[in-house]
């Protein structure tokens, strides 16, 4: 992870919907991270995942095409 | 760098400490020896004073309990995190929720008394802990293999006040004390029932236990789930300042008395205080979170934790009423039979609910 890079993290409904999410972008080579959910984003004691915005797009198609829910993507 | 950590950290910090010093407190103010807080024998002591089961000395209206849903309550609503959903598979969660009691109740205590067991010297608890440690481990290979309990669903707010009023109607009855002919409600005249601090004094700490744990999100099982997934220490920070602040208040009050013998509301059976242990470990991982955090979760307006803190309650009754429980002599009749049962039930939820298997299934 580099420091001068944007970066967006995706919440999800569930712990391993995160995990799920992480294997996925990691055999796809994308720059991901599970980390727990910032506290100013949602009151949930759960994981998300970490990726840089350029991967925005990238991200979305994997989910969707994963059939991963996810509840939002927020810039951080 | 250590005071980049401490400021990054400083509210979990705060929470655990504060947690720790007031229930080494409260138990000097007259809540019973190493249960200045428990979450599972403070549902428990409620189970009875409801009359759900009928042992004497462990019946009393907690109001920790009531304080830790409506602190959690203030905070929400004070910083418009009220959410008021549900729908994410409820008779699983009370399943989980009676199992977990039932494990607790085999070791005598939940995860936050675990902890406090362990600043009282009590070396019987390292068995419940690892026991804990074991059942969390094997709820994230759940996680892993893909076990979820499906999204919860936005709701109205009446679903979301539903606990909250609950825990108002049990207030009540603990200032008003009505004694109908059935003979509820019942309040242990002697025993761990008939040890507590002043109601308001009690209601207070909790309350304020409950505000900053909903900011922080303070919770036992996920501090540890954190570490195993994504090695990320920040809910142990506030676990371990929770130990050792409990650690030194009990050191200065004298309240530390370390050994395996004569611990308080304790037993040595090792193998049952580590088997009940995992099996309220892994119950809690498949919930999502200790008991102390799915009574914030209720007080935010989770009614998925609703269902589960009452699975807790029934369980205890069913615990105490069938033998399950354990005493200062050892497990109950059916304890350890239980146990296994317990983690049966627990395994077939892990399986049935993950997507590898259910793929497997389908194909």
């Amino acid at each position: 992870m580099n420091k001068s890079e944007e970066y967006r993290v995706v919440l999800f409904y569930s712990t391993s919907a995160a995990i799920k999410a992480e294997s996925l972008a990691k055999k796809e080579n994308l720059v991901v991270k599970l980390i727990p959910v910032p506290r100013n984003l949602s009151s949930d004691c759960g994981i998300c995942l970490l990726f840089r915005s350029q991967d925005k797009l990238v991200i979305e198609d994997l989910l969707n095409r994963g059939k991963i829910e996810y509840e939002n993507i927020y810039p951080i | 760098m250590w005071e980049k950590f401490l400021k990054s950290r400083k509210q979990i910090i705060f929470t655990g400490v504060f947690i720790g010093v007031f229930a080494a407190l409260l138990q000097r103010w007259g809540n019973p020896p190493n249960m200045g807080i428990c979450v599972a024998c403070m549902l428990r002591d409620i189970s009875g004073a409801l009359g759900l089961h009928r042992v004497g000395v462990v019946q009393y209206l907690r109001p920790e309990i009531i304080g830790f849903v409506l602190g959690s309550l203030i905070s929400a609503l004070a910083y418009k995190e009220f959410k008021p959903r549900g729908g994410s598979a409820p008779i699983i969660r009370f399943i989980l929720g009676f199992w977990a009691m039932v494990g607790a109740l085999v070791f005598l205590g939940c995860p936050w008394r675990t902890l406090l067991r362990l600043a009282g010297g009590d070396a019987n608890a390292f068995f419940g802990l690892a026991g804990l440690v074991v059942g969390i481990w094997i709820g994230v290979f759940f996680l892993k293999a893909g076990y979820n309990l499906g999204r919860y669903q936005r709701s109205s707010s009446f679903i979301g006040w539903i606990m909250p009023v609950i825990m108002v109607g049990i207030l009540l009855l603990l200032i008003f004390k009505p004694h109908l002919p059935s003979g509820v409600v019942f309040f242990s005249i002697q025993g761990p029932g008939s040890q507590h601090a002043p109601i308001f004094l009690a209601l207070l700490i909790a309350m304020v236990i409950g505000f900053l744990a909903q900011r922080t999100r303070f919770c036992t099982v996920a501090a540890v789930r954190d570490i195993i997934i994504i090695k990320d220490t920040y809910l142990f920070t506030g676990v371990m300042s929770l130990l050792l602040a409990a650690l030194i208040s009990n050191l200065i009050l004298g309240q530390f008395n370390f050994g395996f013998q004569d611990q308080p509301i304790a037993h040595n059976n090792q193998l049952w205080n580590f088997g009940g242990m995992v099996l309220a470990g892994l119950a809690f991982t498949l919930a999502g979170g200790c008991p102390g955090r799915q009574l914030f979760l209720s007080g935010e307006g989770d009614a998925d934790a609703t269902i589960f803190v009452i699975g807790m309650i029934i369980g205890a009754g069913f615990a105490h009423n069938f033998d399950l429980t354990s005493s200062p002599n050892g497990p109950g009749r059916w304890g350890p039979a239980a146990v296994i049962i317990g983690l049966i039930i627990c395994m077939i939820i892990g399986f049935s609910m993950s997507d590898q298997f259910r793929k497997k299934r389908e194909a």
